[in-house]
């Protein structure tokens, strides 16, 4: 890998170029997104969150065919998985970075892969963007956890990049099938 | 009880060893299953999940699925969710609304009391000769109590309130509001779900009364948690009155609880929720409220504790139910129901569930560490070279414990250690092992000599 490549940290390379599309831009800010958290540059990730982001994880339910409401926690009501704002995403970055947080200590592998990226609807304060998720960890010896789903990120678009403004994490699991969600989505 | 023998030598209080094949051999867990579970009333959920007529929710009993059903005339059910025909579950959502339950496989059709009430072919194919009161869905005994549900299918388990003994008074106290008010917290919709690679017998035993562990929390200690704006995780640690720490324990159950009784009576209020100064107002409020209905019970702060064999509540603000449901040896799904008070503003119950939700569960930054460390626990347990050596429960092993103490109001039945102790552990496997093997228990014997 080559110095240009990897020396890409806060500087979306497609903003630079004068051709790039606003899908280009915006997929180039969700993969540095997930390049920050894989190697570990929680700091580096938590400054592309708008100071009022949302972060939100529904619970999954299984649901009556009639009762299609019943399938993801209310926003909001309901209980979650996460319902975070910057504040309490920064604590539980503070919580890693202490080498005494044992569900992550020592550290887990991650690889966030983001996909089917579809721009939904963009104004000049909002671009609303659909993806597909894959999240592979591994911790220590034996333990792989993969989570798979849909996410719906608002992006508040700045002078040369966006900030995450909202980010809503639905995960096609109904019980949760590893012991932690210790990861960032 | 049991005459095979599983389960006989396993646990000794006395010395306070326990084998480590409790945790990890799959003929103990079976044994468990039915001399344990079966044998004790279990929480399967809260009435208000099932507010109105026909909503129902799936829940557990040990290892067996149950339908929890408000049926047509308000009554609360608990059901073996298994077809009397072929055994299908007739129910295959978390949660809904119906008035019946229809088999998929035949078509037999179940009221949501559990009765039998359609059977396809019935006068062609049966004759008219099948007697649906013979065939509706298995029913479980059932008790409200205080808002919570319990069930069994035992028909000779105790009396609930005889099963609770003392402990009734805590697991009540819990249910309240934090002014005070009998069934007074509704639950946040939604159980949190998820599965652990570990006993199950290790988080009851953590719940009962384990105050050694709080190194496994230095992470959130140090980052904050509890919005009193003062470091920690719990909103007590705000408050600077003197309380002697207690594990208490009551043996002919197996339950325990944890609990501070504060040196001094009618204590004043202390900010805990300085961050938003409406909760805070509040739950200043609720304090002399409480005060003036528990009497010289307002005292006690309860911290959280254990109904015998898997449930495990954590209180003082932290209101959530978990239980833990057993699926094998070394395999464990963990279901968290977490509460807010019924009659509290909205602010109030926003800022708990989010204090909730931080906290408990597979995503809180508490439990985060517990699930970690009962994983790991559960390693130990199946090495094979460490089966030679007994887990060790000796901390305040010997003559700590005192009945009815350090008030007799605690009750009769009420066996008290102080500080960081290993005592409730100790009772809890007791209990453990007279429901596996029909011995008495080792604590019991000493008190009756
Ligand atoms: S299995 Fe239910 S109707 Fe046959
Ligand atoms: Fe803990």
């Amino acid at each position: 890998m080559s110095a240009q490549v990897t020396e890409t940290v806060g500087r979306p390379a497609a903003s630079y170029s004068s051709g790039a599309t606003l899908k280009q831009r915006v997929e180039d800010f969700l993969a540095l997104e997930g390049e920050l958290l894989d190697e570990r540059k929680f700091d580096a990730w938590l400054d592309l969150l708008d100071e009022d982001v949302h972060y939100w994880m529904p619970l999954v339910r299984n649901f009556e065919f009639s009762r299609p409401q019943d399938e993801y926690s209310e926003q909001g009501v309901g209980a979650a998985w996460f319902d975070e704002g910057k504040a309490t995403l920064r604590q539980r970055v503070m919580q890693i970075q202490g080498g005494d947080h044992w569900a992550e200590e020592p550290l887990s592998r991650t690889t966030h892969i983001t996909t089917n990226i579809r721009i939904v609807e963009a104004t000049d304060t909002e671009i609303t963007v659909k993806s597909r998720f894959l999240l592979y960890v591994n911790r220590r010896e034996e333990e792989v956890r993969i989570f798979v789903g849909k996410r719906i990120d608002v992006l508040r678009p700045t002078e040369n990049n966006f900030l995450l403004k909202k980010r809503s994490i639905f995960l096609d699991q109904t019980k949760m099938l590893f012991k932690n969600l210790s990861n960032f989505f | 009880m049991t005459t095979d023998g599983i389960g006989a030598g396993l646990i000794n209080t006395g010395s306070g060893l326990v084998d480590r094949a409790i945790f990890s051999d799959q003929s103990i867990f079976d044994r468990e299953m039915e001399a344990v579970f079966d044998k004790s009333w279990l929480f399967v959920g809260h009435e208000s999940q099932i507010r109105n007529n026909g909503d129902y929710f799936l829940s557990q009993l040990g290892r067996d699925q149950v339908v929890v059903t408000r049926d047509n005339s308000g009554k609360v059910n608990v059901l073996l969710n298994v077809c009397t025909h072929r055994g299908m579950p007739v129910c295959r959502y978390d949660r809904g609304n119906a008035k019946m339950f229809t088999c998929p496989y035949h078509g037999w059709t179940f009221a949501n009391n559990g009765d039998l009430t359609g059977v396809p072919l019935r006068t062609e194919g049966y004759g008219g000769n099948l007697d649906r009161a013979k065939w509706g869905l298995i029913k479980a005994r059932v008790v409200c109590y205080y808002g919570s549900i319990w069930a069994t299918f035992d028909e000779a388990v105790p009396e609930f309130e005889d099963f609770l003994g003392d402990m009734a008074f805590w697991l009540r106290e819990f249910l309240m509001s934090p002014d005070g008010e009998d069934d007074g917290i509704e639950v946040v919709d939604g159980i949190l779900k998820c599965e652990i690679p570990s006993n199950w017998k290790f988080g009851v035993e953590n719940a009962a009364g384990d105050l050694y562990h709080d190194v496994s929390h230095k992470s959130v200690q140090r980052v904050g948690l509890s919005l009193s704006k003062l470091r920690g995780r719990h909103t007590w640690d705000a408050d600077p009155a003197t309380f002697k720490l207690l594990n208490i324990t009551f043996p002919a159950g197996g339950h325990a609880v944890r609990g501070n009784l504060y040196d001094f009576a009618n204590r004043e209020y202390q900010s805990q929720w300085a961050a938003i100064p409406e909760v805070d107002e509040y739950f200043r409020e609720a304090h002399y409220t409480r005060q003036k209905r528990l009497v010289e019970k307002e005292r006690l702060l309860n911290r959280g504790g254990v109904v015998f064999p898997n449930f495990i509540y954590n209180a003082a603000n932290r209101t959530s139910i978990t239980t833990l449901i057993p699926r094998a040896a070394g395999r464990t799904e963990i279901w968290k129901w977490v509460f807010v008070p019924k009659n509290a503003p909205q602010a109030v119950k926003d800022a708990m569930r989010h204090y909730l939700l931080r906290y408990t569960g597979p995503a809180g930054m508490v439990e985060q560490d517990d699930f970690e460390n009962w994983g790991s626990a559960q390693l130990g347990a199946e090495s094979i070279l460490a089966r030679r050596l007994p887990m060790n429960y000796q901390l305040r092993l010997g003559d700590y414990a005192k009945w009815a103490w350090p008030e007799p109001w605690i009750g009769a039945g009420a066996l008290v250690d102080e500080g960081v102790s290993e005592h409730a552990q100790r009772v809890f496997y007791d209990r453990w092992s007279e429901m596996m093997t029909g011995e008495p228990q080792t604590v019991r014997q000493e008190a009756a000599e």
